[in-house]
């Protein structure tokens, strides 16, 4: 186990500069240039050539890109992932401002979703083509098919026509001022706990469905034990691992990609960081960031691995 | 007292000598009846994050309102009444008869926040910076400043700004809101300093500034405007949809949005809140229009490009767009109705602004012809994609220009591509261009009809056009001045260097407790908050 964990471990560092490299050299190709919008403006009209050379150096954009790739990576081994091009503050210091917004929101959501789902796909599947079944499948496909900011919207919408009322429209961290904190992400962890739980409900559905069908719980029926036993002990247990691995990834992507749900409750997180950055053409933000959803994946889906052994006992890593 | 003359008339300049201007140091008097309440904190939602907090060196209104009311400018523009110049920390001003001297005399006592004294070497380094920028340092609005010859500060109370040649528009480029006063000893350090601090010597200091969140700014108590400001401070929260800075108005967690919301939104705000709410609408020194790359075909042709322009019912096109974008009034290139614009009759004979659309639209076929494109041919309009105004105005172009054969292709870039790919590189046949400035001032919005000018997207050349706006900005008679003005127009738009849309319109909605804040016709002026004050909390 010990030498699986080390190895997988060891993965993470090529794993990592793939990303790395993939992100930096695919951010120069696409049209657009950082200088230019600096010197731009709306207003700016064409620019002077040797301005946006003066820039260029000025920024390092000058330099042979392996040779910025290779300056990049060196203040990455010593965490320094340089300064924003376009407001020329620490990358890390700007990260730190939206992170515990993020992890927040993605934490909620996916207990939101852990609560609402597992039950009601378990329900679904013991009840499969009764009414409980019609309706929790009603709900778990309206949560695949509706977008989250749209009912985002209109949850704002009511909230304002109705009640005269609008969340926060800024962050408070929960440990600084709670009410305040839960008046603001309510909604998000709502709209996005209800797409997040739709998944993972019909996943956990057809999996307890396939699992009921197998013999050894046509045995555990057949010694005679009782339904909450059966469909708890035997059959979720064994039905949870595909479960799991979609919960840890829908985690690791809430991180940065909740772009238009964080724009629609001005929520200041990292999906909108990343979004900016790269219409910014902000080479380091869209490196770090990359970079670290990048991390967070890889670290879920060992953690998602190291579970499975817990879930099946049957499973063993070398 | 009040100031009372806007800018320099050659009837003043030959018959006097000196021309002084006492200035008084707070607006003219506010139209609000009640009596000024003093605390609370202005809330108000902006759309974007600044690139940077230095004003010299953007042109955007994530700027300018955040940052203009933590500073001091020499002249401005009267927040009550718009588009007379005033002083903020000149007092009184003289221009000497051959119109190459401006001698300015400063407010003694003005602190910035950090306590030191604001001195007329402070107002030259910052002049410096603008007119004469150090290498790597950008300003934006130097091709402005071109009658400038040297900024002096011959005692701490007194800057002389010297002139090339006499400037119509220099008083009103002085009364420029980005223009804001730092103090010399950072600039000395760092001429991109306040590209990320913030120094001032306006009614608020800078309190707090997370990006993508909120800015504050919280009051100056040592401010050189006595019992100013009456608010203990400002704070605007930045989200980029427009619907969820409507419903922060509605659900009342902001008090204002500055810059403009579109009908729909403002319609369903009033209904919902009745008299809680005041709407300010006002016209816009800003315009959409199409850049017309001059130098491919087939806009080479004269009669190509007028056909284009012919195309557009501009009547029509107003009274579809102003309720879905505030894009409504007719005009040329400068705002109709303002000091300086073309009077509707004169611009009625110009092509693509016959009230006759069908008449425009059979003479634009025949030049199409006469060009030799008797069906019409096909086109890209580059464009920004930014929903409003940029999209819909160019869906109703397209289906005016189908209307005589033209097919052109909408093709929206997003913001980078649109600099790099378009405008900055001239990689375009069409563009949408458009134009805001913080004043009707002429040589702002006809600078870029000139030869080289960085705004001349369609990089046409003209000698008669670079001739006129070279003549009218030295010309101090108005009068003249406007002839000339409208005989630049005319020659731009008979050759369709450039196609004009609409002129923007502003609805400026606010809570009705927010008393004494007037709109001007954009959201770059009166941004500095002094005289606003909250009836209630």
């Amino acid at each position: 186990m010990r030498t699986y964990v080390a190895k997988r471990l060891l993965l993470i560092v090529p794993t990592l500069l793939g990303v790395a490299a993939l992100v930096f050299f695919i951010m120069r190709v696409i049209p657009g240039d950082v200088t230019l919008l600096i010197l731009g403006g709306d207003q700016a009209g064409r620019i002077d050539p040797a301005q946006i050379a003066a820039m260029k150096h000025q920024l390092g954009l000058d330099q042979p890109l392996l040779t910025q790739f290779g300056t990049w990576l060196w203040g990455v081994l010593r965490f320094d992932f340089g300064r924003s091009l376009w407001t020329g503050e620490p990358v890390t210091q700007e990260l730190l401002i939206r992170l515990p917004l993020s992890l927040e929101l993605a934490l909620l959501a996916s207990m939101v979703s852990v609560i609402l789902a597992i039950p009601l796909g378990m329900l679904a599947a013991v009840r499969q083509d009764t009414w409980v079944d019609y309706v929790v499948r009603v709900v778990s496909i309206g949560g695949l098919a509706i977008p989250s900011f749209w009912i985002g919207i209109l949850c704002i919408l009511l909230l304002v026509i109705y009640f005269g009322w609008g969340p926060p429209l800024e962050f408070t961290p929960p440990w600084v001022d709670p009410w305040a904190n839960f008046q603001q992400m309510v909604w998000p962890v709502v709209t996005v706990g209800y797409r997040y739980a739709a998944v993972t409900t019909r996943m956990t559905r057809s999996t307890v469905l396939e699992v009921l069908r197998e013999d050894y719980i046509r045995t555990a029926w057949a010694k005679g034990l009782r339904e909450r036993v059966v469909v708890v002990r035997h059959a979720l247990k064994n039905a949870m691992l595909p479960v799991i691995t979609l919960v840890g990834t829908e985690f690791a992507f809430l991180i940065g990609g909740l772009v238009v749900t964080e724009t629609v409750f001005t929520l200041n997180g990292v999906g909108r960081f990343v979004v900016d950055a790269v219409a910014h053409r902000d080479y380091p933000v869209v490196q770090a960031l990359v970079f670290l959803i990048a991390f967070a994946f890889v670290v879920v889906n060992l953690l998602v691995d190291l579970t499975y052994a817990w879930f099946d006992p049957r499973i063993r890593y070398r | 007292m009040r100031p009372r003359l806007r800018r320099p008339s050659l009837g003043i300049v030959t018959t006097v000598l000196v021309v002084a201007l006492l200035v008084g140091l707070a607006p003219s008097a506010a139209p609000a009846a009640d009596t000024p309440r003093r605390g609370g904190v202005l809330l108000a939602v902006i759309g974007a994050d600044p690139p940077s907090l230095d004003p010299h060196q953007e042109s955007t209104f994530a700027n300018i309102e955040l940052v203009a009311p933590l500073y001091s400018t020499l002249l401005q523009l009267d927040p009550y009444h718009y588009p007379k110049i005033i002083g903020d920390i000149a007092t009184e001003w003289k221009i000497a008869p051959d119109g190459l001297t401006y001698t300015f005399k400063l407010h003694q006592g003005v602190k910035f926040h950090d306590g030191s004294t604001l001195t007329s070497a402070d107002v030259k380094a910052t002049y410096d910076k603008i007119v004469f920028p150090p290498q790597g340092v950008r300003s934006i609005r130097k091709a402005a400043y071109t009658a400038v010859a040297a900024v002096e500060a011959p005692d701490p109370s007194t800057v002389v700004f010297k002139l090339k040649f006499p400037s119509a528009s220099l008083l009103a480029n002085l009364a420029s809101p980005w223009n804001v006063i730092f103090p010399k000893k950072y600039l000395d350090q760092d001429p991109n300093y306040f590209k990320t601090h913030v120094v001032g010597s306006g009614p608020f200091k800078f309190k707090n500034y997370t990006r993508g969140s909120t800015f504050e700014g919280e009051r100056n108590p040592d401010y050189f405007v006595k019992d100013r400001p009456y608010l203990d401070g400002y704070k605007f929260f930045i989200s980029p949809e427009t619907s969820v800075r409507a419903a922060a108005i509605r659900s009342g967690r902001a008090y204002i949005e500055f810059r403009h919301l579109p009908t729909a939104e403002v319609e369903a705000i009033k209904k919902q809140l009745g008299d809680k709410v005041t709407v300010q609408e006002t016209p816009m020194t800003g315009q959409w229009g199409v850049g017309i790359n001059t130098t491919v075909k087939p806009f080479t042709d004269v009669r190509v490009r007028k056909a284009l322009t012919l195309a557009i019912d501009r009547y029509t096109m107003g009274k579809v767009l102003a309720p879905l974008t505030g894009l409504k009034n007719v005009g040329a290139l400068i705002r109709p109705d303002s000091e300086w614009g073309m009077p509707q009759a004169e611009l009625a004979k110009l092509p693509g602004f016959w009230h006759d659309a069908d008449k425009s639209r059979a003479e634009a076929k025949r030049l199409l012809a006469e060009a030799g494109y008797p069906s019409g041919f096909k086109a890209v309009l580059k464009n920004r994609n930014v929903k409003l105004p940029y999209q819909d105005f160019a869906v109703f172009l397209i289906q005016e220009w189908r209307k005589v054969g033209i097919e052109v292709e909408n093709r929206p870039l997003e913001t980078a591509a649109w600099f790099n790919d378009g405008q900055n590189t001239g990689n375009f046949e069409l563009i949408v261009e458009p134009t805001v400035e913080f004043m009707d001032d002429p040589d702002q919005f006809l600078g870029r009809y000139a030869t080289g000018s960085t705004q001349n997207w369609g990089r046409f050349s003209d000698p008669q056009i670079d001739d006129l706006f070279s003549r009218q900005a030295r010309t101090l008679d108005p009068v003249e001045r406007k002839k000339l003005i409208n005989q630049l127009e005319t020659r731009v738009l008979e050759n369709a260097y450039f196609m004009p849309g609409l002129w923007w319109t502003r609805n400026l909605v606010h809570w009705t407790k927010v008393k004494n804040y007037v709109a001007p016709p954009n959201h770059y002026t009166n941004q500095k908050l002094q005289d606003v004050w909250l009836s209630e909390d």
